[in-house]
């Protein structure tokens, strides 16, 4: 079992590959340290020099295949979830005081947040094969969560031909091959066994910060513009791919407990629930 | 006599006024002229450009009308087709699933043994 961690995307990345001491070479934990590195520099809002920067600045930009792949599965998940995921939520973010890294915001103590109702849900258009990508005036895209859960996919499919492996960044977490437990962060006394797919935890217990108008959390609400009030605050998806857990994730916290749970089981979504009472409901097969 | 012929001076001073009056008014007349002679050139040229570019002002404005009812025409179905490509578009993606590749199902189970790595957050 060789393992490696390291910084990335503002989270620490932790790889593990199960093989035989002298059956791999250790280059491979450094092919992935660079995709990181270089799809952080594509996806992060808050690298000036990054296609999505420039994409944000300026409403379109032909991109190169990374962003193109991303924007189009981003759109995709706003419509299956019915707008609950949507990669449109940047101005509210910024609104909400998250207009820097969460290590900078943390930093400041109390920053100010302005206008909590900033528009959600503009247009986005993609042009898959001149790669162009067109923003509706008033429109800038984050990729926070997702761009983090394309990395995630991208790392195992670098590693996954070495042996069976594990990737995790942050929330988000995806297997290939083996056997693997991982626990459920709160819930430390619930464990699950993943041998394919991902694992995805969304939450407002992690990277909250104080604003002027009160404490703040990342997870915004499109329908409102501003971070989501939920009797929920935690959501564990296991999804097919890192990208889809964290959509679901995403969408199953946003939806509040009930309708969460519902949702889960009619989609035999396996999914770990954490109500704001301390509750853990188990939902979508899991027992 | 003295009399009458004071009075005669002075009658003759009236009508030699009242005749250069006469005469002053008669020359301020221009009876002379003809009708042609006070019509001004320039402004014959005027209204016959004005006539001209009044007639240009219409035919372009025909045009101009033509031009837009078929801009119009084409942007109505332009608008068309951009709706049938979102439709068509929102279609697709609806039908996409949310992953990459051809991941395949999860497979999950809850057990008791301890866990190798813990979950975080996003």
């Amino acid at each position: 079992m060789e393992q490696t961690g390291f910084r990335a995307m503002g989270t620490e990345v932790e790889l593990i590959l199960d093989v035989p001491p002298n059956g791999w070479s250790p280059g491979i934990f450094a092919t992935v340290r660079q995709e990181f590195a270089r799809l952080e520099s594509i996806l992060s809002r808050f690298r000036p020099d990054s296609e999505l920067s420039a994409l944000n600045r300026s409403g379109r930009v032909h991109a190169g295949p990374d962003l193109v792949r991303v924007t189009e599965l981003a759109l995709a998940a706003r419509v299956q979830t019915n707008g609950r995921f949507d990669p449109t939520v940047h101005d509210a973010l910024v609104a909400a005081g998250y207009d820097r890294t969460f290590e900078e915001v943390g930093a400041l103590g109390t920053v100010v947040a302005t206008r909590p109702d900033a528009r959600c849900g503009g247009g986005v258009s993609v042009d898959r094969e001149t790669g162009e990508i067109v923003l509706e005036p008033g429109t800038h895209l984050d990729f926070g969560g997702i761009g983090k859960g394309y990395a995630v996919d991208r790392a195992c499919d670098l590693l996954a031909p070495y042996g069976p492996c594990l990737v995790s960044a942050g929330g988000d977490l995806a297997v290939r091959g083996g056997s693997w437990p991982v626990g459920v962060d709160a819930a430390l006394e619930l464990t699950l066994e993943l041998t394919s797919g991902a694992i995805a935890t969304s939450g407002s217990d992690r990277r909250r910060w104080s604003t002027t108008r009160g404490d703040a959390h990342h997870l915004i609400d499109p329908q409102t513009g501003a971070p989501s009030e939920t009797d929920l605050v935690r959501v564990t998806v296991v999804g097919r791919s890192a990208v889809e857990a964290e959509v679901l994730a995403k969408a199953l916290f946003l939806a509040g407990v009930e309708r969460a749970r519902a949702e889960a089981d009619e989609l035999e979504v396996p999914a770990v629930l954490t109500l704001d009472d301390g509750r853990i409901l188990l939902a979508g097969g899991l027992s | 006599m003295a009399m009458t012929s004071h009075t005669g001076r002075l009658y003759g001073l009236a009508g030699a006024l009242f005749a250069f009056f006469l005469l002053w008014a008669v020359v301020a007349a221009h009876p002379w002229a003809t009708p042609a002679a006070t019509s001004d050139p320039r402004l014959a040229t005027l209204a016959q450009r004005e006539k001209r570019l009044r007639a240009d002002a219409a035919l372009v404005q025909q045009i101009v009308d033509r031009r837009f009812a078929a801009y119009k025409v084409a942007l109505a179905k332009r608008q068309a087709e951009i709706a049938a490509a979102r439709s068509r578009a929102a279609a697709s993606l609806a039908a996409a699933p949310v992953s990459q590749g051809s991941a395949a199902a999860p497979s999950v189970r809850v057990v008791t043994l301890p866990p190798l790595v813990i979950t975080k957050t996003s």
